[in-house]
């Protein structure tokens, strides 16, 4: 039950960010609300496989790509191409905490006493800075999934060609 | 359908042709798309009109070539500027309804240009709401990390102070730079207060999440998708652009925490 809570906790902080993320790149009013949903589905994905040890990047990635994959069937229903509700969706993993560390460390590195007091702090900056890097990556492979896997085609005639065909018929 | 083709064909030149392409092009790309999306869809327009196009895309401009396979007469190549980066997906969108009513058939050249002028013309969300929303992503942000609702307040605080300031400073033509910059020292002030006075559970995570808002998430993503989709000199122009901004935000919160003192963080 406490789990379950979390999760739900954890779908609407993410739905919110999501949701507010849109409104930051413009995302069309109609859509924000799917942009949300997708956002808050990813983030719980992703808290759930973290919750049960996978790793995190294994669980980013999964929560992507999965992002990426709905994204394409919930472009369609609001009349959207993919990109504009998974990329605001994606930003809800953004791995700001990481990327802020090793800045932080990056400071420190200047300073000769706090060298001396934290000799870990090189392999700080290396942990972070690769965790960073490779979050990114996994986020953009999230999203670059629908043109991955259907090349060169757009989206929307994947699944309404059937569709076009008629209307062209008439 | 095909006698539509041949009609449009006499009328429209290859140069019209490749104003229009270049006009929705650097417009996608300055909005966010990436270059596979441009290209798919400038060549979706272009095949409704009867020619073939072929582009290069980089960052900071398209050059595009249009030509008539029955009439070598009758062909262009042309480069254009993009207009400076500013995200705004709503453009993707219009666009690629555009488009894909030009390949249909139901918009003329002429109709299809003053659709074109009027979504560039369309205004972004107003700068209060894009300041609020960005306040509350940066706080749920900031409890999703484990902060308390005091820092989060504050990433609320710093993120919408350092939104509104950004938007004043580019209103007065600066450099995008020195405005994110400006933008991010702001941000870490606020959110520095916290680490100070020792206010909530987790200062740290005010401080990492607040800044959030000034990530280029957008050119970020689109370079590492143009890197995948083969399009190399446009996603090394996006991921030195986003680099540099991300290191101006660096530099930014590197006044501020200089200011309050490096020994507190």
């Amino acid at each position: 039950m406490e789990l379950l809570s979390a999760i739900l906790i954890d779908f609407a902080l993410a739905f919110c960010v999501a949701f507010c993320w849109g409104i930051l790149f413009g995302t069309p009013w109609k859509a924000l609300l799917m942009t949300g949903l997708l956002g808050g589905f990813g983030h719980g994905i992703r808290f759930i496989l973290l919750q049960s040890d996978f790793g995190l990047i294994a669980s980013t990635l999964i929560a992507s790509v999965s992002i990426g994959l709905v994204g394409i069937y919930a472009a369609h229903k609001v009349h959207n191409p993919p990109v504009v509700i998974t990329m605001p969706a994606c930003i809800t993993m953004i791995p700001g905490l990481y990327a802020y560390r090793s800045m932080l460390a990056g400071i420190k590195l200047s300073d000769q006493a706090i060298l001396e007091k934290e000799p870990n702090i090189i392999p700080t900056i290396a942990h972070n800075a690769v965790l960073t890097f490779s979050l990114l990556f996994t986020l953009a492979v999230g999203i670059s999934i629908s043109a991955l896997l259907f090349r060169n085609k757009s989206v929307k005639e994947i699944r309404f060609i059937k569709n076009r065909l008629k209307l062209k018929g008439k | 359908m095909m006698e539509n083709k041949t009609k449009s064909t006499k009328q429209i030149k290859a140069n019209e042709v490749a104003e229009f392409i270049l006009d929705a092009g650097v417009f996608l790309m300055a909005s966010g798309a990436h270059s596979g999306r441009v290209w798919r869809n400038c060549k979706r327009m272009a095949e409704h009109w009867g020619y073939r196009m072929n582009f290069n895309p980089t960052f900071t401009g398209i050059m595009v070539s249009v030509w008539d396979d029955k009439d070598s007469e009758n062909a262009v190549t042309r480069y254009k500027t993009a207009p400076q980066n500013s995200v705004h997906l709503e453009t993707l969108t219009q666009i690629s309804h555009l488009s894909w009513k030009i390949a249909d058939g139901e918009t003329e050249y002429d109709d299809a240009r003053l659709e074109l002028e009027a979504i560039k013309k369309k205004a972004h969300y107003p700068f209060w709401l894009v300041a609020l929303a960005v306040g509350i992503s940066c706080g749920c942000l900031c409890t999703l990390a484990g902060g308390s609702p005091v820092d989060a307040a504050l990433a609320f605080c710093g993120a919408s102070v350092g939104s509104v300031a950004r938007y004043f400073i580019l209103g007065k033509q600066f450099n995008q730079f020195l405005s994110i910059i400006i933008a991010s020292a702001i941000t870490t002030l606020i959110a520095g207060t916290d680490t100070i006075f020792g206010l909530g559970r987790a200062p740290e995570m005010t401080l990492a999440t607040s800044v959030l808002y000034l990530i280029p998430g957008v050119p970020l993503i689109n370079s590492v998708i143009d890197l995948l989709e083969g399009y190399f000199s446009a996603s090394i122009a996006r991921s030195l652009f986003a680099a540099s901004i991300v290191s101006c935000i660096a530099v930014g919160m590197i006044l501020s925490i200089m200011l309050l003192g490096i020994n507190n963080f």
